[in-house]
């Protein structure tokens, strides 16, 4: 079951390169986080750990649903270009996606038999962040590199839920709090100030 | 108590933005931020380590003290804020924004230094950077606009990697500690039981890349300096007195723990990173042709230097010059507020034209402080990198280390070059404008506030203090 939701979480992150417009974009991030918040549920009913199922669940409802749609609402408010246009031409995501992949996966090799049973998730994390640096760096779009930032923010999760079973809930709760004061300064950041 | 001491002047400068039309509002902002200061000088009184937050946060001898001279520079940084509209173009209501964003600064930071939890640490990272994002966008113009942005993107970029990092080496811990595993004194004692030091090593080396992008290392070297020079003026004394210092307290938990684990690797890591930086900086320096630029990338080169001698073994070598830098440079950030000339931080004429006996006062503070800060004597600056350098010979061998030594003293003797030649342009070229300039009364208070910190770094009893903390 993991597996197949780890294989969700990844074929959305691919989508999101060969997506062209920002509200799209915005919805493969929930569908990400809401795969996400799916894999931290499942890890928590096999292991019975309540924090996890928590976060779990928080992880469903902010990132995968309220998130998304304040950004939709944000960027359409504030007049944000609808269309993505990426620096580099699309075709060299063919091969530049499958080579991360792999790199991801041949670095982390030596550490997945330490890592135990979802040592594999840890490649898919370190592919997440490569993917999401290079997603950030193919666009000069801001919105663009909003998602970016959000899905390497979701990578960071897939480790801790994957490599650890789990972070302190503490810690878990301080990072979402901290997501939604990045998204209320993302607000800011584009609100035009009006000078008399 | 503790805790209530230390966060309320926060709540209570968050609570008073909101009241922006209300005069007791007004005056209740520098109050409150002064609030900090006396918050953290009774932390002094506990007995080290004092725990609070069920061992969540620790005060000890180094975080206090760190604390403690990052809120010096808040009390100055309070101060040049006074006469900030009198300088630019800013809003009553982005006074007001700046005060908000502030007091999250200071909750985010207060927490990262004290934090005795790596995911608490990184909370409190997290939440001093984003803050001052708003505090960079207060200058309005399309170029801060896009610094803002940029800062947003890179700060959160470095700091995903710092806990991509923590989260490796909590894995790498679990099995010994289980859910104490985030907690830096019981990982300190577990450290060299750890099953598998690779993972750790893994983790270290991506945190440790997130920190050092946070301080503007290589490969991420301009990101900084362009911040800092879009920026208002105090935003820059921030970045380098306060949330500098609260990166490199990260770096010094962090790195204590790599080295213990494998100190060869930590040391080379580290080393080669620093030595790179410092290189690269002393060139990027020879076309600074301002003196935000040059001051922030003056910044960039002291902590390589701190980086340094922390690992090679000149721990109190690198108190001391992050101790003296924290005091320094936001003093000269500050100084570039008067300096500014007709909405241009030029080089050519910047101390010239103060004929007012403050003015006069102001040029020497300033000058003293730039030729301290390229290690001229008696500068603290000049005693740390000599200490610095002696204990890279106590540590290794000869030749190695008069390698290091060489390596490290072809960039900064670039750099003192160049530091004399901006000085001599800035003392003796005339200025863009013929208009008298001025300086006002707690612009003159920030600067010898920060100048006699600097001064009181020389006295025995501060040595033997930085001496007890390593």
């Amino acid at each position: 079951m993991i597996d197949f939701l780890i294989g969700l979480y990844l074929a959305s992150i691919v989508s999101l390169f060969f997506t062209a417009t920002l509200a799209r974009a915005f919805r493969w991030y929930g569908l990400n986080a809401i795969t996400l918040g799916l894999i931290a549920l499942t890890v928590g009913l096999v292991q019975q750990d309540t924090a996890l199922l928590i976060s779990g669940a928080l992880t469903l409802v902010m990132k995968g649903v309220i998130i998304p749609a304040v950004l939709i609402r944000t960027a359409r408010t504030f007049g944000l270009k609808p269309y993505l246009k990426p620096v580099l031409p699309l075709q060299h995501n063919m091969w530049l996606i499958p080579a991360i992949l792999v790199g991801s996966w041949l670095l982390t090799e030596p550490l997945q038999a330490e890592l135990g049973t979802h040592g594999h998730a840890v490649a898919i994390s370190i592919a997440t962040v490569l993917l999401s640096l290079t997603y950030m760096t193919q666009h000069r779009h801001v919105g663009a590199k909003i998602v970016g930032f959000l899905m390497l923010e979701n990578g960071l999760f897939l480790l801790g839920t994957a490599a650890t079973e789990g972070m302190p809930m503490l810690v878990e709760l301080g990072v979402l709090f901290d997501l939604m004061l990045a998204v209320i300064i993302i607000n800011l950041l584009l609100r035009p100030e009006v000078r008399p | 108590m503790t805790l209530l001491w230390l966060f309320l002047p926060a709540a209570l400068m968050f609570t008073a933005s909101f009241f922006h039309r209300a005069i007791w509002a007004r005056r209740l902002l520098p109050v409150s931020n002064l609030l900090v200061f006396v918050g953290v000088v009774q932390l002094f009184v506990h007995h080290k380590p004092f725990a609070l937050w069920d061992g969540l946060l620790v005060a000890d001898p180094l975080n206090t003290w760190l604390l403690l001279i990052s809120s010096v520079v808040g009390v100055a940084v309070t101060l040049a804020l006074t006469t900030l509209p009198r300088r630019v173009r800013i809003l009553q209501q982005e006074i007001d924004r700046f005060y908000r964003f502030f007091a999250l600064f200071w909750a985010g930071l207060i927490l990262a230094m004290l934090a005795n939890h790596m995911g608490l640490f990184w909370i409190g990272l997290e939440l001093a950077t984003l803050s001052t994002v708003y505090m960079i966008r207060t200058r309005d113009s399309v170029t801060t606009r896009r610094a803002a942005w940029n800062y947003m993107i890179v700060g959160t970029v470095a700091i995903s990697l710092v806990f991509f990092g923590i989260i490796l080496i909590y894995a790498s811990a679990k099995p010994v500690l289980g859910d104490d595993a985030m907690h830096f004194d019981l990982l300190a004692h577990a450290v060299e039981t750890i099953p598998s030091p690779l993972l750790f090593e893994l983790g270290f080396a991506i945190t440790l890349f997130g920190l050092l992008i946070k301080m503007g290392f290589v490969p991420t070297l301009l990101w900084l300096p362009n911040i800092e020079r879009a920026a208002h003026y105090p935003v820059a004394a921030l970045f380098a007195g306060i949330l500098e210092t609260a990166v490199m307290l990260g770096f010094f938990r962090f790195s204590d723990l790599a080295l213990a684990v494998n100190a060869t690797h930590t040391q080379w890591l580290v080393g080669v990173l620093a030595l790179t930086t410092l290189t690269a900086v002393a060139a990027l320096m020879w076309r600074a042709k301002d003196l935000m630029r040059l001051f922030a990338l003056s910044g960039i080169e002291h902590m390589a230097l701190v980086a340094f001698f922390w690992v090679t073994g000149g721990k109190f070598a690198a108190l001391l010059h992050l101790t003296a830098h924290t005091f320094m440079k936001p003093a000269l950030f500050l100084a570039t507020g008067v300096m500014e000339q007709q909405g241009a931080y030029r080089l050519q004429g910047a101390l010239a034209g103060f004929t007012t006996p403050s003015g006069r006062l102001f040029v020497v503070i300033t000058g003293a402080l730039m030729l301290g800060l390229i290690a001229l004597p008696p500068s603290p600056m000049f005693f740390s990198e000599l200490i610095g350098l002696s204990a890279l010979f106590q540590g290794l061998l000869p030749l190695s280390a008069t390698m290091l030594a060489m390596a490290l003293l072809l960039p900064l003797s670039a750099v003192f070059y160049r530091f004399v030649q901006v000085w001599q342009l800035m003392r003796h070229d005339n200025p863009s404008t013929d208009i008298p300039k001025r300086v006002e009364t707690p612009e003159l208070a920030a600067t010898l506030l920060l100048a006699a910190s600097t001064a009181l770094l020389l006295t025995p009893s501060v040595w033997r203090y930085l001496e007890s903390l390593t």
